[in-house]
């Protein structure tokens, strides 16, 4: 019974070690959902991610005037 | 100084884009920069703000105008940026200026946007109206 314990108690700790090395590696991933959408007078759509340079030139103002309003 | 004159002469912009902010209630700031960059209705007070957040957004709609010429388009007609605090919306308006907005992270961003396009025409006759001398 004892040594079965242990064997619960390890697995439940190894299991919890991945499941927190899995949030840490997604969280310091760069993203690259898309966060920026521009549409033309032609009614077409360009989206930008926001590991893309062109996205982190807009996605750093729009941050800023998020944060101080418009 | 001029951006005071500019408040002062755009009482019929302010209304507009004060009906604009009651209307659109997932709207937390809205401004109206004209086509020369200038920021004639805003949220701020006369400021430091002010022109920063002119400065800002000026350079936010030539990132803009820059990718359509890059595409082979002629204009920009609208853009959303996501952030973790919320969105910040622009749309171009007919006189070359630009109708800009922030929301929260929260917002119904397409209904912003729907309320932001039908105020263009009103926005923009204002902003003439108060550029009449």
């Amino acid at each position: 019974m004892k040594k079965i314990l242990g064997r619960l108690v390890l697995v439940g700790a190894l299991a919890g070690g991945a499941v927190a090395v899995g949030n840490y590696l997604r969280k310091s991933a760069p993203s690259g959902e898309e966060v920026v959408q521009i549409s033309f007078d032609d009614n077409t759509t360009q989206p930008l991610s926001a590991s893309s340079v062109e996205g982190q030139e807009f996605t750093d103002i729009a941050r800023k005037l998020v944060a101080l309003g418009v | 100084m001029a951006t005071e004159e500019n408040t002062a002469s755009n009482g019929g912009l302010e209304r507009v884009v004060g009906d604009l902010r009651a209307l659109s209630e997932d709207m937390r700031s809205c401004a109206v920069l004209s086509a020369d960059g200038e920021l004639h209705a805003s949220s701020h007070a006369p400021g430091v703000d002010r022109e920063r957040a002119a400065a800002m957004l000026a350079a936010l709609r030539d990132l803009a105008e820059r990718a359509a010429r890059e595409n082979g388009k002629s204009h920009v007609s609208q853009v959303r940026v996501k952030t973790e605090e919320g969105h910040l919306l622009l749309v171009r308006l007919d006189s070359g200026g630009a109708l800009a907005a922030t929301t929260g992270p929260d917002a119904r961003v397409g209904l912003v946007l729907y309320d932001m396009r039908n105020a263009r025409g009103e926005v923009d006759k204002a902003l003439g109206e108060g550029k009449q001398p």
